[in-house]
């Protein structure tokens, strides 16, 4: 009884309060939400809860444990490592300190750890595991500034004797001594916190070049977030899964930020190869993801469906065409007929239900795809599911979204209007400008780059688009990526790569053409589905090379090509194509972080193949 | 006092010597690898150890008991676990189930109370399953734990089998070429688990592997068998750089 008395009158104090910082926000959630779910993390097959309670005392100790390791306000700290609950509790604690998160990714190598690391001075590391540590002692002589490696997951570790390492367990015993002492040492440090301090350096991906540190403030985080909610009205009841790298601004949106505004939870998966399992177990409220795995959700659904008993085939092809039908009427905004309505509940029944329930997406009332253009066949597919998918704008120098499109006003292709908050002007060459309370303070340690995005209180995107009737943003490509051939066409090659990939047989795509006679390209086939496909047709083959070289699947991919052409004018087909005999990788330089493909490398790596084409 | 000590040790089968007076001492913490061309008598070797020989002659020792003329289950309960050549698991069954039965001597739950699920064999039962969601998290099979061990694919198998044999929680390990047919990731990945399995869980390893990579890697110590008889012992670089050892493995000129 006293318990709630007191949870009643902590309560009243932090209704109506407005914190202006991440960390402020998680001592009203505590107040708030104290013994809800914050957290859950699979841990030995069982879903492992942490409470907003028990969330802070985390955050409180590691963040005493660091400040007497000699954290101080404005140092570094970096994190490297998969999606876990001590991410998160780095994060926050980092910033509680009024010192700078960065986020590194698990999948860097370690020479572009040790980029990050530098370029950041960074005096801390959080490493996830062995793997992780040992990139960081691999390069630790040529970076200095270091002082302390602390390890969540000390498995392997036992041999190391290097005294940089400490354990995160040993951080937060140390601090939890220390708040013992002075139980309200940990809250001065909170409320000591100042909104346009920098929060968080987020290094973006960088499909040219060296990676640039975007530094964001608290208050720039807070204005994104203000105005999102306004359009996404997130709710403490709402559930997501953790499924991109934590570094990028996407999932620290979904994962850090959304959760201390609204009290959501977040979940973990076990590990990368259990996620799709462990979206089916938790079904989250939200779902944001990134193209790339849209389209791998779609690619697996067809094959699954090709292998299906004949009956199983039958209702997938008789229902998906109402699905489409009604979808139509809904995105048109007209009134669904009522035999279309009678007709989609049947196929609810029969197969949208239990397939949004297999991919774990039953729950779900927002989704959202971001961080590169979605295919509109692919749109449409998901909305004929009854996945409203919407595609978003945003990047990491607005703090996350920009452009958002309401409930009830999703238009394929589109990305929708700005956020409240948010100011958009379209430069007379169609670049699109943004400016608002999120626009980023800035690249770390690099005031050219930092002067060449920011002119005149506008923030240059390096993007082209438009804007409709309505209001609503329409992205055409990144403006350095606009092909304009030999003939002085303008293509956005980012169109034709999208309805390339929306085949389950091609997993990426790069269009070649710039001053160029015609339309090539470079293709890379999606091994699980080719060679699931060669299977069934009896093509022998032993690996991904020889997959790739075989006559029978250059007739395959030609077929597709052929398919994905028709939706285009004659002189932006694609007139030749080359399948590419080894995959894209980032360890590579190819691909970013992120998947996305590091074009002018690839042009320059595979410029004979290309000739070849052209000869 | 060594973990593991053979003396004199022969199996005859019929007129075929397959091991003749052969003695071989394994220290606690330490890999110890047993190589030798095909036939040399590796496999008789472990068959010997875990019971399923009778050894005609000779003694084995573990730790300080004489083992030879026990019963392989008493051996198993002793502390010996093993992994086959062959993939010997039970291919219908589920990995945690398989994983489940190699807790099989540890349990003590009677027949009236495991058959009505019970009281004891309750509680036994989430204690065993907590240990083999331990080795499921240790052998990253997180993936396939609820998948039948027939429809999984080769290396994960392998995996599965280690598991069984780590959930015995054995004080000596004998891996029966745990590498072999695997490419070179999986090859890795195996190597990497068991110098954990040494480290981190602390028991000893003694394991037949043709792999000569894998062996000069993480064996401390290597015992090259050929014909039945031992014909060179040491680290891995000076069994390397033995004139019998090149002789057996390449021919003699």
């Amino acid at each position: 009884m006293l318990l709630l008395l007191t949870w009643v009158k902590n309560r009243e104090t932090v209704v109506g309060m407005e914190p202006d910082t991440l960390p402020k926000l998680l001592a009203r959630n505590r107040i708030l939400y104290s013994y809800r779910v914050a957290l859950r993390e699979k841990d030995l097959g069982i879903w492992q809860r942490t409470t907003w309670q028990e969330y802070w005392c985390h955050v409180r100790d590691f963040a005493l444990g660091l400040k007497e390791l000699g954290l101080s306000r404005g140092d570094k700290l970096s994190i490297l490592g998969d999606n876990c609950r001590e991410w998160l509790y780095a994060d926050l604690a980092t910033q509680s300190s009024a010192a700078i998160t960065v986020g590194i990714y698990p999948t860097d190598v370690p020479t572009q750890v040790k980029y990050i690391l530098e370029n950041s001075q960074s005096t801390f590391v959080v490493a996830k595991d062995q793997e992780q540590v040992d990139k960081v002692l691999e390069i630790k002589g040529s970076v200095p500034n270091l002082k302390k490696i602390v390890v969540v997951d000390m498995k392997g570790l036992r041999r190391y004797q290097d005294p940089m390492i400490i354990s995160f367990k040993d951080v937060e015993a140390m601090g939890a001594q220390i708040s013992e002492r002075g139980p309200e040492l940990f809250e001065e440090m909170v409320q000591s916190t100042r909104s346009e301090d920098p929060a968080i350096i987020v290094y973006t991906s960088g499909t040219t070049g060296q990676p640039k540190g975007a530094m964001i403030s608290h208050i720039n985080m807070i204005a994104m977030i203000r105005g999102l909610s306004q359009i996404l009205d997130f709710l403490h009841t709402d559930s997501f899964v953790s499924a991109l790298p934590l570094c990028h601004i996407a999932e620290r949106m979904f994962s850090l930020i959304f959760p201390m505004w609204a009290g959501c939870t977040v979940n973990f998966a076990e590990s990368v190869a259990t996620l799709q399992e462990d979206l089916g177990e938790i079904s989250p409220t939200a779902f944001l993801n990134v193209p790339r795995i849209w389209e791998k959700m779609h690619s697996n659904i067809m094959i699954r469906m090709q292998d299906a008993v004949f009956f199983k085939r039958w209702i997938f092809r008789a229902m998906l065409p109402i699905g489409v039908k009604v979808s139509e009427f809904k995105l048109k905004k007209r009134r669904v007929p009522m035999l279309w309505q009678v007709l989609y509940g049947l196929a609810y029944l029969a197969l949208f239900r239990p397939l949004r329930n297999q991919l774990g997406l039953l729950n779900a009332r927002i989704f959202v795809s971001g961080a590169a253009p979605l295919s509109p066949d692919l749109m449409k597919f998901y909305h004929a599911l009854g996945v409203p998918v919407r595609e978003c704008y945003g990047m990491t120098e607005m703090s996350g979204i920009s452009c958002m499109p309401p409930n009830d006003e999703i238009k394929i292709g589109g990305v929708g209007k700005p956020i409240p908050g948010v100011e958009i002007r379209i430069a007379d060459d169609g670049e699109i400008l943004q400016r608002g309370h999120s626009v980023f303070l800035g690249y770390y340690g690099n005031p050219e780059a930092t002067r060449e995005i920011m002119k005149d209180g506008w923030l240059y995107t390096g993007d082209v688009g438009e804007l409709d009737s309505d209001g609503h943003l329409k992205i055409t490509d990144r403006k350095k990526d606009i092909i304009i051939t030999a003939g002085g066409k303008n293509i956005a090659p980012s169109e034709l790569e999208n309805s390339l990939k929306f085949s389950p047989y091609i997993k990426e795509a790069i269009v070649i053409g710039d001053r160029r006679k015609f339309v090539s390209c470079l293709i890379q086939i999606e091994p699980e589905t080719v060679s699931h496909w060669a299977q069934n047709n009896r093509i022998a083959y032993t690996n991904y090379k020889s997959l790739a070289t075989r006559p029978e699947v250059k007739r395959l991919i030609e077929g597709e090509v052929e398919k994905a052409n028709t939706n285009f004018a004659q002189v932006e087909r694609i007139k030749k194509f080359v399948i590419l005999d080894k995959e894209l990788d980032q360890d590579d330089e190819e691909l970013t972080a992120t998947m996305k493909v590091k074009r002018a490398n690839i042009e320059k790596k595979f410029r004979d193949l290309i000739e070849a084409m052209y000869s | 006092m060594p973990l593991l000590e053979i003396t004199g040790l022969s199996l005859h089968f019929g007129g075929i010597v397959a091991l003749s007076d052969f003695d071989l001492t394994v220290h606690k913490g330490t890999v110890h690898a047993v190589i030798g061309p095909n036939g040399a008598g590796k496999t008789s070797l472990f068959n010997c150890i875990s019971g399923i020989y009778r050894p005609t002659a000779g003694q084995i020792f573990f730790k300080g008991a004489g083992v030879s003329q026990l019963k392989p289950d008493q051996i198993a309960e002793m502390g010996i676990a093993r992994t086959f050549q062959n993939i010997e698991l039970f291919a219908h069954m589920s990995v945690i189930d398989n994983l489940l039965l190699g807790c099989h001597t540890k349990m003590t739950t009677g027949l009236f109370s495991a058959a009505f699920f019970w009281g004891k064999a309750v509680r036994e039962e989430e204690q065993h399953r907590l240990e083999v969601e331990r080795i499921i998290d240790f052998l990253e099979i997180e993936k396939v734990r609820k998948k039948t061990v027939g429809s999984l694919p080769y290396g994960f198998q392998k995996r599965v089998e280690i598991g069984r044999a780590l959930a015995m929680r054995p004080e000596l390990l004998l891996l029966d070429e745990p590498v072999a047919g695997m490419n070179v990731e999986e090859t890795e990945d195996i190597a990497r688990f068991v110098l954990d399995i040494k480290e981190e869980m602390e028991i000893t390893i003694i394991m037949v592997e043709h792999d000569m990579g894998v062996v000069m890697d993480i064996a401390d110590t290597v015992t090259v068998l050929d014909f039945g008889s031992k014909i060179g012992e040491g680290s891995p670089a000076e069994v390397q750089s033995n004139p019998h050892v090149i002789a057996a493995y390449l021919g003699q000129e």
